[in-house]
């Protein structure tokens, strides 16, 4: 009972400055190797520690990259090399009810470990691959893509410099 | 080449055909991790084709969508040294997950108790391991006393979190300090009620 009332506590102090603006961040990045980018509306910033990231942003990683980034629940999520997750849905407002993550898997390999938006809704967080739905519950997974349908052309931009 | 030669070879063509047409283009792998703490949670994998899902709920379980249906496979235990040989550069780029303290303060003053002074110096190391670049500083009051009071006094535990902290060497460039006096008890009283347990500042470590 102790931890759910800490549990409670700091879903609410941390999910305060979430809930005043839709600008605020939704996480921000803690590691980074090599080509690591982030995909916000068709443009590629280079993914550097202590970068904010926005709500529908993309993970993008090159042949040599890597990104690990910490959620504004405390989940954590990382991406090994030629991989791309898209941050689709983030919503952490425990006092509205408000609490949803949706990550889309579009290549290559993550690894997630999940934070109070799972331990709050059971039904919380969610992963999509191109064929798969990973429903997630208080855990730690890694998930590999193969998707011949997807290629690096979202990292020309950066290629052809 | 004769006819029933002939004949077969267009089957085989035609199966080829069909089996190029089904196969998905993509393939899913999904594996179970022990949680950082050792203890291991569960986690459904579902198709878009309607079959049952796979439940994973063992260390290095893993499941595979077939490359024929799209379907998830049953779930069989991998060796952590193939997962690591497939996952190892996204593993290596995880970060330490965050952590949170509680430091309780005696009735009225911005003075940490004892075992909190403790937890100070768990903090500093937290801080350190993850060479953390966020460290949110929030104190907190319990009911008794004006909001005016209180939100000082919170103000004043947070500060000497805060202030010990970057005595200790922590960059005060990644503390965010706030108070919230005795709005956010941990545990709810009518006002004016002394508790301990909302005397206290907490500390999230990133």
């Amino acid at each position: 009972m102790k931890k759910l009332i800490l549990i409670v506590s700091m879903a609410l102090i941390l999910s305060a400055g979430l809930a005043l603006a839709d600008e605020t961040s939704i996480g921000f990045v803690k590691n980074v190797s090599g080509q690591a980018f982030i995909g916000r509306q068709q443009t590629l910033i280079p993914a550097r520690v202590n970068e904010k990231l926005m709500r529908s942003d993309a993970l993008i990683t090159g042949a040599d990259g890597s990104i690990g980034v910490i959620m504004q629940d405390d989940s954590v999520l990382s991406l090994g090399t030629k991989s791309r997750v898209d941050l689709t849905q983030f919503s952490f407002a425990p006092a509205e009810n408000k609490l949803s993550f949706v990550a889309k898997v579009k290549r290559g390999t993550m690894v997630y470990l999940t934070g109070l938006i799972a331990k709050l809704d059971r039904k919380g967080v969610r992963v999509e691959t191109p064929n798969a739905v990973c429903g997630v519950r208080g855990t730690q997974f890694a998930i590999k893509v193969d998707n011949q349908d997807e290629d690096d052309s979202d990292l020309s931009s950066v290629k052809s410099n | 080449m004769n006819k029933h030669n002939a004949y077969l070879m267009n089957i085989k063509i035609i199966l080829l055909a069909v089996f190029m047409a089904s196969a998905c283009v993509s393939t899913t792998q999904v594996v179970l991790l022990p949680n950082p703490d050792g203890k291991v949670g569960s986690l459904e994998v579902a198709s878009d084709k309607g079959a049952d899902p796979q439940t994973l709920d063992k260390p290095w379980q893993a499941t595979e969508t077939s490359i024929l249906t799209g379907v998830p496979d049953t779930p069989k235990v991998m060796d952590e040294k193939e997962v690591k040989a497939i996952f190892g550069k996204a593993m290596e780029a995880r970060p330490l997950p965050p952590v949170n303290y509680i430091m309780y303060f005696s009735k009225g003053s911005a003075e940490l108790t004892a075992d909190s002074k403790n937890l100070l110096l768990k903090a500093l190391e937290a801080i350190a391991l993850r060479s953390s670049i966020h460290v949110n500083v929030i104190g907190h009051s319990d009911s008794v006393g004006s909001v005016q009071f209180n939100d000082s006094l919170s103000a004043r535990r947070a500060k000497a979190v805060v202030n010990a902290l970057i005595a200790r060497g922590v960059d005060n460039k990644i503390i965010e300090i706030a108070n919230h006096g005795k709005a956010n008890p941990l545990i709810s009283t009518p006002d004016g009620v002394p508790e301990p347990r909302n005397r206290r500042v907490e500390i999230n470590i990133r």
